[in-house]
């Protein structure tokens, strides 16, 4: 089924007010379901952050008819998968299995949505593997310098936390707030259910109807993010971790709103600089002729508010330096030479060929399908696409650089052996110096010394 | 159930290409993949990681490309590439819009034949890889443990090493092995073509003859890998590195993937720790005593060639003994092996497994990697369906009998992650 025409979306609303769309597919006996909450992790209260994540997980953990171990058992004889969790923006409960299972299924998705129950011992067990995965995390530098870069760049914003929270919010997470949060926001006039699969729409529909149709409306909550601020200077945070011989990099920038009219040419712009693989030019200097990293990247985010345009990259610890100064270098180049037109047309025709390749899944499908819908761009995006790749111009590419590549006002994120590279750094500007073993003494607020005492 | 199988249909050029195919017009794509039946397992002490090294090299130009080039001119033809290795193989693949699959035979074809191997590229793409193995090795939090576990259990057989090599080894490796290993691994007739998507057949073989058909086969000159000895007794080691948590990796000799076993071996897992309502998850994970804890094997076709290891591993949480948390983790098993389970969790591993199988069908990239490694690796096709059917005839006395078998203490080796200090760290020697 390709392309996907807006027409194929077969597209209706309950009188709860929930919104229910359905996509046939017909080569699979397979059926792909979404229930989408447009509410996410920007709404966990301060203090709070994880709460939207914890709250996701909690719907599939104990209804009024099942606990979590007679949900889990239900969905997988059936050999369906199943998951909840939390966004930006959004907070979805996904099932996968089989089309002929449909109407159980189903079943299991208007019992979770509509009657979860938030046992104590559940949130509790919740919350105890939420803080130990937390303290792996410790271990692994590239999530603390993603965690980091992105901290910084939405200072001052719903956005700024990680999504799964921290040791300290997630400990202060009280047994009513799951509860209290599902029913200030999971409101079916602020949801999706989108199906795609080997069904019919009337099939959708009326399963929809039988098993969502009881979800009750409540009231709504006036709210309006605020905008994060674009970084002036150059913020250096360094983190000092003397065991690592790599050095973990980001290079941190401020993007675009999904809705921006340049959104496309944005993408256009980011394929050339870093976002197109070895057809980048990051990855050409820095992997292909300088041989300083396994993989360099960049990438942008875009949602209700711009969000973080980052480059990710790392390197053996000797050659930090020289490798963040050749990314200033690739942006300065973009900037002052400009985008030339046979790059131009190489990403065109990548974005526009390699299209078919993401919608091939009813996932993909539906991945694609719900940022559409909650960040409110028509759904003849999906036919119009290819035309309007085409009509990018190196002008607008150009000007995009100018705009959004600035070498002078960045966060700069370092995780590695600081002794070979900080003198270096300090030369650039203020560094704020992080002492990794300082980091980890959250780990274990109650026996800082617990490791000495296993050796 | 709807009853779904895969067909794929074989043809053979002279000099012993095999040619894998089949049409699926439903979407405009189609993914073209190359596998060369040479990994880490055909490699020797000395030059472990070249299997890699060299797949990074058939990125470096050829006669027609420059370095990075091929990835260059697919994707500027709307199509995504990338490669990897295992221990049995090295793979390429394309994925295309319908009109460009002559493009990817054609590039396919040419650096094979013509790959440009020089010094300066070589020096380059060693350190590039070293610097992937400290990516996904020695900085990794269990990296290093994996492989420690491998160069343990196994004594005579490559998969004790690793499919990333030593680093000593990348350091050392010169420009005559590479030529040597390109010699006698990219040979047509040690290679599997598969073409899965929206093609014409007929015209795509035309284009794999018309490309391939004049080069020529080499000689079979694979000295088959040692076979390891059975293990006699358990093994053990331990592994200090800066981490938060406790962990142990466990693992277990099990048969290679003709082996009838594989089958409830994939099923034994299944019921252990697949899915929220499997036993290690309820009794360790959710109730927070381990971070995670896992009977891993690849599934089909991923499943080694070879005899290998079924993994057993789990993480403790904080506060949590490793020691008391690996013992009660062999008591679960030992249910197994003592016949305390139903036919009702066979028949959800069972469910599992297919409906798995099905979702794996989606994407034409996943069809192609299971008819082409299947084919690799089994020697037929048609092993991905035989697999599907002994899913269905897998019985509960099956799975007891592949516990007792494969999961004894004495056929084990385990490797336990002591936590250190940075400051501790900096006493002891790093490692590479």
């Amino acid at each position: 089924m390709f392309p996907l025409k807006a027409a194929d979306i077969k597209k209706a609303q309950l009188s709860n007010g929930l919104t229910v769309m359905g996509l046939e597919y017909h080569k699979l006996p397979l059926a792909h379901i979404t229930v989408m909450v447009k509410r996410g992790s920007e709404r966990d209260p301060e203090e709070k952050a994880g709460l939207a994540d914890l709250t996701a997980e909690m719907v599939t953990l104990g209804t009024e008819g099942r606990d979590s171990q007679q949900l889990a058992l239900a969905m997988e004889r059936l050999g369906a998968r199943y998951s909840a969790n939390s966004g930006w923006d959004a907070s979805c409960v996904e099932i996968f299995g089989l089309s002929q299972d449909f109407t159980a299924l189903m079943g299991l998705m208007g019992d979770m949505l509509l009657q979860p129950t938030f046992p104590q011992e559940e949130i509790r067990q919740s919350q105890q593997r939420r803080i130990s995965r937390l303290i792996q995390q410790r271990d692994q530098a590239e999530v603390i310098a993603d965690e980091i870069i992105v901290q910084r760049l939405l200072e001052n914003t719903p956005y700024a936390h990680p999504i799964y929270g921290t040791i300290a919010s997630l400990g202060g997470v009280a047994a009513d707030d799951p509860r209290s949060f599902y029913h200030r926001y999971y409101s079916p006039e602020d949801a999706v259910l989108l199906v795609s699969g080997d069904l019919t729409p009337e099939k959708i529909r009326q399963e929809a109807e039988r098993f969502l149709g009881g979800w009750k409306a409540h009231e709504k909550v006036d709210y309006q993010p605020p905008s994060p601020a674009r970084p002036t200077g150059m913020k250096i945070i360094v983190v000092n971790r003397p065991d690592l011989t790599q050095s973990q990099i980001r290079v941190g920038l401020l993007g675009i709103k999904r809705k921006d009219e340049r959104y496309i040419p944005f993408k256009v712009m980011n394929y050339i600089f870093g976002g197109g693989g070895f057809s980048s030019r990051l990855m050409q200097r820095i992997r292909a002729e300088k041989g300083y990293t396994y993989g360099i990247t960049s990438s942008f985010q875009a949602g209700y508010v711009a969000g973080p345009f980052i480059i990710s990259t790392f390197t053996p610890t000797a050659t930090t330096v020289p490798l963040i100064e050749e990314i200033m270098k690739v942006m300065e180049e973009l900037i002052t030479e400009g985008a030339q037109t046979q790059e131009l047309e190489e990403a065109k025709n990548f974005l526009r060929g390699s299209f078919p390749l993401k919608l091939e899944t009813p996932g993909q499908m539906a991945g694609e399908l719900l940022k559409l819908e909650l960040y409110d761009i028509p759904f003849d995006y999906l036919s119009t696409y290819p035309a309007a790749i085409g009509n990018v111009t190196l002008d607008e590419i150009n000007s995009l650089a100018s705009a959004y590549l600035l070498p002078k006002d960045l966060v700069l994120v370092v995780v590695g052996r600081v002794e070979d590279f900080l003198e270096t750094l300090r030369s650039w500007g203020e560094v704020e110096l992080v002492e990794y073993s300082e980091m980890i003494k959250d780990c274990f607020p109650s026996n800082t010394s617990k490791h000495a005492s296993t050796t | 159930m709807q009853k779904i199988t895969l067909d794929f249909q074989r043809d053979t050029l002279s000099n012993g290409l095999k040619v894998l195919t089949l049409e699926d017009p439903s979407h405009p794509i189609v993914t073209y993949q190359v596998h060369f039946a040479t990994g880490s397992r055909n490699e020797r002490p000395g030059i472990t990681g070249i299997s890699h090294l060299f797949e990074h090299m058939m990125f470096r130009g050829s006669k027609e490309l420059g370095p990075e080039e091929f990835a260059r001119i697919i994707q500027a033809n709307g199509g995504t590439l990338n490669a990897f290795t295992t221990v049995d193989h090295t793979s390429y693949f394309e994925s295309l819009p319908t009109d460009k699959l002559e493009l990817a035979i054609r590039l396919e074809a040419e650096r094979i034949e013509h790959l440009r191997l020089n010094q300066e590229n070589l020096d380059t793409e060693r350190e590039v890889v070293r610097s992937e193995r400290k990516l996904r090795t020695v900085n990794s939090p269990f990296g290093l443990l994996i492989e420690q576990l491998f160069a343990i259990a196994f004594d005579q057989h490559p998969y004790q090493w690793p499919v990333i090599g030593w680093d000593p080894d990348l350091r050392g490796l010169t420009l005559e092995d590479c030529l040597d290993y390109y010699r006698r691994g990219y040979a047509p007739n040690n290679a599997v073509v598969i073409i899965v998507g929206d093609f014409k057949r007929k015209e795509a073989l035309t284009w794999v003859e018309k490309y391939y058909g004049h080069l020529n086969p080499q000689p079979p000159v694979e000295i088959p890998p040692a076979q390891e000895q059975p293990q006699r007794g358990e093994r053990r080691s331990i592994f200090k590195k800066v981490s938060q948590l406790e962990a142990f990796f466990a693992g277990f000799h099990c048969p290679g993937i003709r082996d009838p076993d594989v089958s409830p071996l994939l099923a034994l897992s299944y019921i252990l720790s697949h899915g929220k309502s499997s036993r290690l998850y309820l009794r360790f994970v959710k109730t927070g005593k381990a971070v995670d804890a896992q009977v891993e094997v690849d599934s089909p076709p991923f499943w080694p060639m070879d005899p290998g290891l079924l993994q057993v591993y789990a993480i403790a949480a904080p506060g949590v003994p490793i020691g008391g948390l690996e013992k009660e983790i062999w008591e679960a098993i030992d249910e197994i092996k003592d016949g305390r389970f139903d036919e009702e969790e066979l028949a959800k591993a069972k469910r599992g497994l297919t409906t798995s199988f099905i979702m794996g069908l989606q994407s034409v990239f996943f069809k192609g990697l299971a008819g082409g490694l299947s084919e690799l690796k089994a020697g037929d096709w048609r092993m991905v369906n035989v697999l599907l059917d002994r899913c269905e005839e897998i019985t509960t006395d099956d799975v007891q009998r592949v516990a007792q078998r494969y999961l004894s203490a004495d056929n084990r080796t385990v490797v336990t992650l002591r936590p250190i200090t940075p400051e501790e760290n900096e006493r002891l020697e790093p490692m590479e």
